[in-house]
């Protein structure tokens, strides 16, 4: 029963965002957003009859969920790149709550620092070096926004429809580092309370523990990915023109280079 | 705390907009934009099995996450900059001479 009634808030859910997707005709915003937030009220509804325990008091799951489905929303179908990446941080915040609720403070920390810090900063500079005059058309047609929609929510169905057997899974809450990486056994399985009182020195165990090669690894792969950068940014290219090209076709690659 | 089925939906959702976003828009930085979306629907699925399964395996793979999505960022927004300079505008759709 439960598919069922999913697949059709993704379908109304789909219909929301193509109405609120930037369209030349312009976007028929004021529907969408009661479209948008009569299928956010009607997800949570869901969940909260069929997935958590009564007696939970879980306000501020559904608040921030809501919200960050909503604005997630509005940085796809947003017409100026500013104010997606602003509802973007809106986004982060809502998970890092998420994640707080669900006793991962430290990944919320690390993704408040990481993304509103340092990746979201560098799109604002990014917006403001690539800034575009007025209204382009980039921003005020979508491309196909139709069967965009359609593969992205029939995806979001298939796992849907199997959400029901989540629960088929007994819960047990022993938190235990990873024995996967090594068949050593590992001395600091961690007793259940120190998983409630915070979960940072228990993730620096694993991190530095079964996956310290893993860190290595990414400590290796920033590198490279920050050599990588500067050396596609610093490298000068002209300026293409964007009338008729001055040369035939046929000769680019055989007298002159492509670039 | 919810069960993990609460936050598997809204991972899902989270990651089937980042989709939208990512194929129906024509600007390359919403574009990137909407795969780091993509991302944060990962990350709650990812630590919402980790609370499933009692273990904190699924938080360290949210932290390697960061990592790639940190690297991610830096490399494209260099790829969007240079793209940039070369045909002052952000539409992916000026970059489809070589399509049938």
């Amino acid at each position: 029963m439960i598919p069922y009634i999913l697949y059709v808030l993704f379908a109304l859910g789909g219909a929301a965002i193509y109405l609120a997707m930037p369209k030349p005709s312009g976007s028929q915003r004021r529907a969408a957003l009661v479209l948008g937030v009569g299928v956010i009220a009607g997800l949570l509804a869901l969940m909260s009859m069929h997935f958590v325990a009564p007696n939970s008091n879980n306000f501020f799951f559904y608040m921030f969920a809501g919200l960050a489905i909503l604005a997630a929303g509005r940085v796809v179908t947003h017409p100026v790149p500013t104010y997606s990446a602003v509802y973007f941080a809106l986004v982060i915040l809502c998970v890092a709550v998420l994640l707080v609720i669900q006793r991962a403070e430290f990944l919320a920390v690390a993704l408040i620092i990481i993304y509103a810090g340092a990746i979201l900063v560098t799109y604002a500079f990014v917006i403001m070096l690539a800034q575009q005059s007025g209204a382009v058309s980039t921003d005020t047609r979508a491309r196909e926004p139709l069967m965009a929609i359609l593969v992205s929510f029939v995806i979001a169905g298939a796992i849907a429809g199997k959400i029901e057997q989540i629960d088929a899974v007994p819960v047990k809450m022993t938190a235990q580092v990873p024995q996967a990486v090594t068949d050593v056994p590992i001395e600091t399985t961690l007793p259940a309370t120190e998983m409630e009182s915070g979960h940072t020195k228990a993730i620096g165990e694993i991190m530095f523990g079964p996956y310290l090669v893993v860190v290595e690894l990414s400590g290796i792969l920033l590198l490279i990915a920050m050599v990588g950068a500067i050396a596609i940014s610093r490298k000068q290219v002209p300026i293409e023109d964007t009338g008729e090209p001055k040369l035939p076709v046929g000769q680019i690659g055989r007298e002159v280079p492509p670039f | 705390m919810p069960d993990p089925g609460s936050y598997i939906l809204l991972g899902a959702v989270l990651f089937a907009i980042g989709m939208v976003g990512f194929l129906a828009r024509r600007n390359l930085i919403v574009m990137f934009l909407s795969t780091e979306i993509m991302f944060q629907g990962v990350v709650l699925n990812v630590v919402a099995f980790s609370r499933l399964h009692g273990r904190l395996t699924g938080d360290a793979y949210g932290l390697f996450l960061l990592v790639i999505a940190a690297v991610e960022a830096g490399l494209a927004l260099g790829l969007v900059v240079l793209l940039y300079r070369r045909k002052h505008t952000l539409d992916a759709e000026s970059w489809s001479a070589m399509s049938g």
